[in-house]
């Protein structure tokens, strides 16, 4: 009983240390993600992805990256890269750190090789002069009539596919991290205004930070060219009332507090209006085409900007009044700045000036810093792999009348390149023992 | 000024037209007729076409006071100049024959796609959104330059080693190759070469991707947000990575991984141009 469940265990991390096993995986990856880009995607293209067929919809491939079956594809290569590394890391421990000078001639690689004889002093000299020269680190070992080494380069280079395949799990964990917690959310919001994070159309997550935003300016800056600058929005973080923290931020220079972090996204026109209902006045902003209402305070009237000129020096606005439910507007008319407007008998309305609105992207990712660490351990393991690929070459010098010494190389992923490092490497030490014997 | 600089900005784009296409050409006449200084004619004029492109790519940033990387006519210019210059890199330092007849067909087409595809008014240097402006979108086209000029090379070699290994298969490994082919270098070469092009690319594509990803982040605040174009340079970085694990697997060395490097750069085509022409999507800057 106890030998089959061994087996089956065996098997199914034979299944997961295999190459083939995260080839087919991988391919698998591959293909799904293109079929999702072929069919429009909710988080997308939601108009698109209502008219997918029903069935596709069902097995969730209108939103496709976020399924739990996707997921569990990802799972499964990450699974099949950590079972991969754990059975690969005492190998390259060993070899990086415990590497073993050969104890016979057939344990130097066989596919690169060659024999160089001569004096036995002379040659371990060369050798040793030779492979230092070049940036190897020897370590030798001399037993009675033999004489071996295994010298090596760049050998932080073993690391890089392991180290690689570690980033691929901490990205996949970190992706997931900030998809299963933080938020994502948006708020457009005038100049002068006070909102609670809490009250933002969130489109993802839930928020349980209880700050206030304040907007204490917004502007769009435009270039003496005639191009846009940047949008720009002086903000303040609330905390109970108090300020505790002030930033300007613009498109590409976000600003985070306490883990969640604003981007500048849209920007549109305002106007600052004050509404007199029977005496009593209110100051509210408005934005443009109607992206918000203001409801006069004790009547049942809606205000709305329908359009503005926003020219600094003579700004012009068209507003709109709604009544009740109604669909039609009960008034709408147009002022310059200044001009007071009655509405009806209680109610008139005054432009004071152009506002701005900004939007903002407001988002919490806890997952994101791991994303970051594992971009960066990507990035270590590819360099080590591919610009810092390791050499090794070994060697036995057998001591007798004539000596001579065996060596060869690890012909690695270049067999031609470390052919020709090797070929360079054995020339030097020839030249160095034909000027020796010159000299002696 | 600037009406002195865009009639040089279109001198050089007719250079490079014709000099990229004469490379090709000539390479192709070396089959027949094997002259060593039609070889050289042919590199000589890559390197005329390369000086033509990096005029072009310099005007281009002066009258724009920018880094030219932000519409479909400057990335080709861009993506171009990475191909042939490193193209040139490998031919002076590997010294591979033929290769030329499989690279500079691609930046000509390129060329020729612009001209048929592009009116005047979508190669003017336009002013570009704030949220193009950004280090990181230099430093991610900069490294998308470099890894699809060095895929291309390796769709080249890849091409090569298909036909050279077919030949070898025919008639042995030893055998003298008489035929169009005669000059290539033997297919081992070919391969590992394109293995060590691969393994300076694959670096490169995934810093793109991962600088692309900081700046969406700081733009939008979602460092991923599987839109065609992200999800195909996607692909194409799991097709190299694929490559370069065939290379260590039995039975899918030499044809096999051949076949995903010339897959590979398919892909990368596809992620440039197949994206914004067939497939909606979000990222419409370039
Ligand atoms: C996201 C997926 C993966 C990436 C980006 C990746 C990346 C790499 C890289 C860059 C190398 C070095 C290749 C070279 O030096 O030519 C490598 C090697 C290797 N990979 Fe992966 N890999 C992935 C998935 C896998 C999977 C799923 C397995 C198997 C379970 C695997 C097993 C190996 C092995 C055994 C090596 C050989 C290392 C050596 O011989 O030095 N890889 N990988």
């Amino acid at each position: 009983m106890s030998r089959q469940t061994e087996s089956i265990m065996d098997k199914v991390w034979n299944i997961f240390s295999s190459m083939k096993t995260g080839l087919v995986l991988l391919g698998v990856i591959a293909v799904v993600s293109g079929i999702g880009t072929l069919i429009p995607q909710e988080a997308l293209d939601p108009g698109g992805a209502k008219s997918v067929n029903s069935l596709w919809k069902m097995l969730g491939f209108t939103h496709l990256y976020s399924t739990s079956w996707f997921r569990l594809i990802l799972g499964l290569l990450s699974i099949n890269l950590l079972v991969c590394s754990i059975q690969r890391f005492n190998g390259i421990y060993r070899k990086t750190f415990k590497p073993q000078p050969p104890q016979s001639a057939s344990s130097i690689p066989s596919k690169i090789q060659t024999r160089i004889s001569g004096n036995d002093k002379k040659l371990r000299e060369a050798v040793s002069e030779v492979l230092k020269h070049k940036g190897y680190q020897l370590k030798i070992n001399e037993q009675e009539g033999r004489w071996s080494f295994i010298a090596q380069k760049h050998k932080w280079g073993n690391w890089g596919s392991l180290i690689t395949h570690i980033a691929f799990i901490v990205l996949v964990v970190g992706a997931l991290v900030g998809s299963m917690t933080g938020f994502k959310g948006f708020f457009m919001a005038g100049e002068g205004e006070t909102l609670p994070i809490q009250q933002i159309k969130v489109s993802k997550g839930n928020v349980a930070e209880n700050f206030y935003v304040k907007i204490n300016s917004a502007e769009d800056r435009v270039l003496a060219n005639g191009e846009r600058d940047n949008w720009y929005t002086d903000l303040s973080i609330l905390e109970s009332g108090q300020e505790v923290a002030r930033q300007t931020i613009s498109v590409n220079h976000p600003f985070s507090y306490q883990g969640v972090t604003f981007y500048q996204s849209s920007f549109a026109q305002g106007g600052k209006f004050t509404v007199n209902v029977n005496g009593q006045k209110v100051p509210f902003i408005l934005q443009n085409k109607g992206g918000n209402y203001f409801q006069a305070p004790g009547t049942d009237l809606y205000f709305i900007l329908a359009a503005v000129k926003a020219d600094p020096k003579a700004p012009i606005v068209l507003y709109q009044v709604y009544q009740g439910n109604s669909s039609q507007p009960l008034a709408m008319g147009q002022m310059n700045l200044g001009e007071v407007n009655k509405i009806n008998d209680t109610v008139s309305l005054t432009f004071d000036g152009l506002s701005s609105f900004t939007g903002l992207q407001v988002k919490k990712d806890p997952g994101v810093n791991l994303v970051w660490l594992g971009c960066a351990l990507l990035m270590i393991g590819l360099v080590l792999s591919f610009y810092w690929r390791p050499h090794t070459i070994s060697g036995i010098l057998e001591m007798q009348e004539e000596s001579y010494l065996h060596m060869g190389a690890i012909r690695g992923k270049l067999a031609v390149g470390t052919q020709e490092e090797f070929n360079q490497i054995v020339a030097d030490i020839k030249k160095r023992l034909a000027s020796d014997s010159v000299r002696s | 000024m600037n009406v002195t600089l865009n009639n040089i900005e279109v001198m050089m784009f007719y250079i490079m037209v014709a000099a990229y296409f004469l490379s090709a050409a000539i390479s192709w006449l070396t089959l027949v007729v094997k002259k060593e200084w039609l070889e050289h004619l042919a590199t000589g004029m890559a390197f005329i076409g390369l000086v033509g492109n990096t005029v072009a790519i310099v005007v281009r940033t002066i009258i724009s006071q920018r880094p030219p990387l932000s519409n479909g006519y400057e990335f080709i210019l861009t993506f171009c100049w990475g191909i042939v210059a490193i193209y040139l890199f490998a031919q002076l330092r590997y010294k591979v024959r033929n290769l030329a007849n499989f690279v500079m067909p691609i930046p000509f087409l390129l060329l020729v796609f612009i001209i048929m595809t592009m009116g005047p008014d979508e190669r003017v240097a336009a002013a570009i959104p704030p949220a193009l402006k950004s280090y990181w979108l230099t430093f991610h086209v900069l490294t998308a330059m470099l890894s699809y000029g060095a895929f291309a090379i390796s769709f080249g070699l890849g091409l090569m080693y298909l036909i050279k290994a077919k030949k070898e298969e025919k008639f042995g490994v030893e055998s003298v190759d008489k035929g169009w082919t005669s000059r290539f270098p033997a297919s081992q070469v070919l391969d590992e070469l394109s293995y060590k092009i691969i393994g300076f690319a694959f670096p490169m594509l995934t810093l793109c991707i991962i600088t692309g990803a900081i700046w969406a982040n700081y733009a939008w605040g979602t460092y991923w947000s599987w839109d065609p174009k992200e999800t195909w340079s996607l692909i194409t970085w799991i097709i190299y990575a694929a490559y370069l694990h065939a290379r260590l697997m039995y039975g899918w060395k030499g044809k096999r991984a051949a076949w995903l490097g010339v897959i590979g750069f398919i892909a990368v085509l596809f992620t440039f141009f197949g994206v914004n022409y067939f497939l909606p999507g979000l990222h419409s800057y370039a």
